[in-house]
């Protein structure tokens, strides 16, 4: 056993004060105003009621909120978008991490390059491509597969609008761990798989996908968590049919003036997800522990 | 003794500062001199606590749509015809904050950010003034109200006071492709037709419940009963299906038009404007209901330190000059009705927004944007409608 010196003690302490005074700060106290809001503990609006009530927790779980249905279908649709990013992004960096051998780091710049445009601008651009008139319906015209009185009406303002934007925005972002994670893959284990008389189907199975799940099962979590609370790109590429639980959390706060309930479905999805992410992580770790 | 001073001082700065802005022009210089007579008489009067403007901070903060001296929509043009008057009266240059529509800017102040000058719409002002956010207006500070429409100021008064200058003015009304969709009558009806089923847009408000109450025949849609509501949020819920979107600025609405993604909807008189303007073939309807009649104006915080800045900014845009603009560009009607010069403006414009004929503001005409007391259930009637 080795005894920590008093000195390393501290030097940790003040190491990890300003991260966990950060989190304490913006995250930790934000989330307790928050979950106070929701039993009506704190009151800031003049429409907000004085008293302390479940009343909001309990419509919501229980009672015929229909809030609650539009929470599963952001979760369908966030899973949807989560599972295509990581199978799209999975070729992508391991591409780069094990068939380039020069310029692989210009090829990754290359493809984290739309990381450079706006957000808003990256997603607008999609309305140009999708429209009855954009890009994709303008070659089924020419192409003489539609014509321009029947185009294909619903690449836009739809469910699978938004979860192909959402997969187009959070590819590049994805592949970045999938590539750390198999660039930092030990070559000998390949060659001794090899050497076993695994074919390259095998070792692909048996050695690499086991050791670069981990950071496939973090570029999941971080599509994951942002998108089940999506609301911008919904509510740009949506229509009605692409409204999500994000978008009514926003409406609760910013239009309905009604933050209690807002609150509540704030509150809702952050437990959600941290149980989500508790259940991914103990996964990717286990995954780990047996490569 | 140094409140004394201090006074001395400011009002000698303003008399060097009246020496400057005489240069500007007469009508500033009115204006100033408005502003400056009312600072005085306002710092004799027992209890006045307005500083005069020179000792204002300045750096005025207008919460407003986008488009409305932003930039956003005729950068430029903005500045020079909505508040040129006031830079120049003022050598100040105004800060805008943009709110979405009016639940969002409202729920922003209700929360409780201010700022110097905020617009909303007629419908939201009771809001505004019971929950003390906003101040009357000294309308002698404002040397262009005497040209304002005393009807339609009459909007802007609560409680004997005048809380809000009413400014522009327009209709909501369905909004179509005339080329490509054949109404089976002029109603809102078309709002909800199954013949167009996925080329439809409705707006993002609450206000969707009232139009389905005026097209449903309830006898007052601003103040529904809780059946009525529950019945007209059914019926959106029902007819959800045939929207392609809800829009949030009515720019978006005029783009949807533009790429063919839609051929109806809920409109305001601009998305007409940029329609026309783009070469489509589109009609402004006047359903057999009614169209409904916005009014919107400029409130001044409660809080504000920028009082007299408030009055030359509002003065600003109370002029006719900010008047033609509103019409030229915006198809807007604006309160400065007699400044406005109805020969050199496109008759489609006219008969768009009725110019020549301002009982059309009046029902049964049209229908006044009123205040709805039970919002809150609209809101949450409206919430329901897009979840579900």
């Amino acid at each position: 056993m080795v005894a920590v010196e008093p000195g390393s003690r501290r030097v940790t302490a003040g190491l990890l004060a300003t991260p966990l005074l950060w989190l304490t700060l913006f995250f930790l106290i934000p989330v307790g105003f928050i979950a106070a809001y929701s039993i009506g503990a704190i009151h800031v609006l003049p429409t907000d009621p004085k008293v302390i009530s479940f009343e909001d927790w309990h419509h919501f779980l229980i009672g015929d909120s229909i809030y609650l249905g539009l929470f599963w279908k952001s979760v369908r649709v966030s899973l949807v978008v989560s599972i295509s990013v990581v199978l799209l992004a999975y070729p992508v960096g391991y591409f780069l991490a094990l068939c380039v051998k020069k310029r692989k780091y210009v090829l990754l710049l290359v493809i984290i390059a739309p990381f450079l445009t706006s957000y808003l601008l990256r997603v607008l651009a999609w309305k140009v491509i999708l429209g009855n008139r954009g890009v994709i319906n303008s070659l089924l015209f020419d192409l003489h597969i539609r014509s321009p009185g029947d185009p294909v009406s619903w690449l836009i303002y739809s469910q699978f609008a938004v979860m192909l934007v959402l997969v187009y925005v959070w590819v590049p972002f994805v592949a970045l761990p999938i590539f750390v994670g198999l660039d930092s893959l030990d070559r000998s284990l390949l060659e001794a798989a090899g050497d076993l008389g695994a074919n390259r189907w095998r070792t692909f199975l048996r050695v690499t996908l086991p050791l670069s799940l981990p950071g496939a099962v973090a570029g999941f979590i971080f599509v994951f968590v942002p998108t089940i609370g999506e609301f911008v790109t919904p509510q740009l590429v949506g229509g009605t049919n692409g409204f999500l639980f994000g978008n009514a959390i926003n409406d609760r706060f910013t239009k309905a003036l009604d933050w209690q309930s807002g609150s509540v479905m704030a509150f809702f999805l952050l437990a959600v997800v941290a149980l989500l992410m508790a259940l991914f992580g103990r996964f990717a770790q286990v995954r780990n522990v047996r490569t | 003794m140094p409140d004394q001073i201090g006074r001395a001082f400011s009002q000698q700065m303003g008399r060097r500062d009246l020496l400057r802005y005489t240069g500007m022009g007469v009508g500033v210089s009115a204006a100033l001199a408005a502003c400056k007579k009312a600072s005085d008489t306002a710092s004799q009067q027992p209890g006045a606590s307005h500083a005069p403007l020179e000792q204002e901070p300045g750096n005025l903060q207008v919460f407003d749509w986008s488009g409305y001296g932003n930039g956003d929509y005729y950068p430029g043009k903005e500045r020079l015809f909505l508040w040129q008057q006031y830079a120049d009266q003022t050598g100040d240059t105004p800060k805008f904050i943009l709110f979405e529509n009016d639940d969002a800017g409202f729920t922003k102040v209700a929360s409780g950010t201010h700022y110097d000058i905020v617009h909303p719409c007629a419908y939201r002002f009771r809001d505004y003034v019971d929950l003390g956010a906003v101040q009357p207006w000294d309308t002698s500070l404002i040397p262009n109200f005497s040209d304002l429409n005393p009807e339609l100021e009459k909007f802007g008064q609560l409680d004997g006071k005048q809380y809000f200058i009413v400014e522009d003015w327009g209709f909501i009304a369905p909004l179509y492709r005339a080329d490509k969709v054949t109404p089976q009558e002029d109603s809102w009806s078309l709002l909800f037709d199954t013949r167009y089923s996925g080329k439809i847009s409705w707006i993002d408000t609450l206000e969707m419940l009232v139009i389905a109450g005026f097209y449903k025949g309830v006898s007052d849609p601003w103040q529904m009963t809780d059946d009525e509501l529950g019945q007209m949020k059914d019926f959106l819920i029902s007819t959800k299906g045939l929207v392609k979107f809800f829009w949030n600025q009515s720019y978006e609405l005029f783009q949807a038009f533009k790429r063919d993604d839609v051929w109806i909807g809920y409109a305001w008189p601009d998305s007409y404007a940029y329609a026309k303007g783009a070469g489509l073939d589109v009609e402004y309807m006047n359903p057999k209901e009614g169209r409904i009649t916005w009014s919107c104006g400029l409130g001044l915080f409660s809080d504000s330190e920028n009082y007299y800045h408030g009055h030359a900014y509002v003065d600003s845009w109370s002029s006719a000059k900010a008047a033609g603009f509103l019409v030229g560009s915006y198809y807007y009607g604006h309160a400065n009705t007699g400044g406005i010069d109805l020969t050199g403006i496109d008759p489609d414009i006219v008969k768009a927004l009725s110019l020549d004929d301002l009982s059309i503001l009046s029902p049964p005409n049209s229908n006044p944007e009123s205040y709805i007391p039970e919002r809150q259930k609209y809101a949450d009637a409206w919430d329901e409608v897009k979840a579900s």
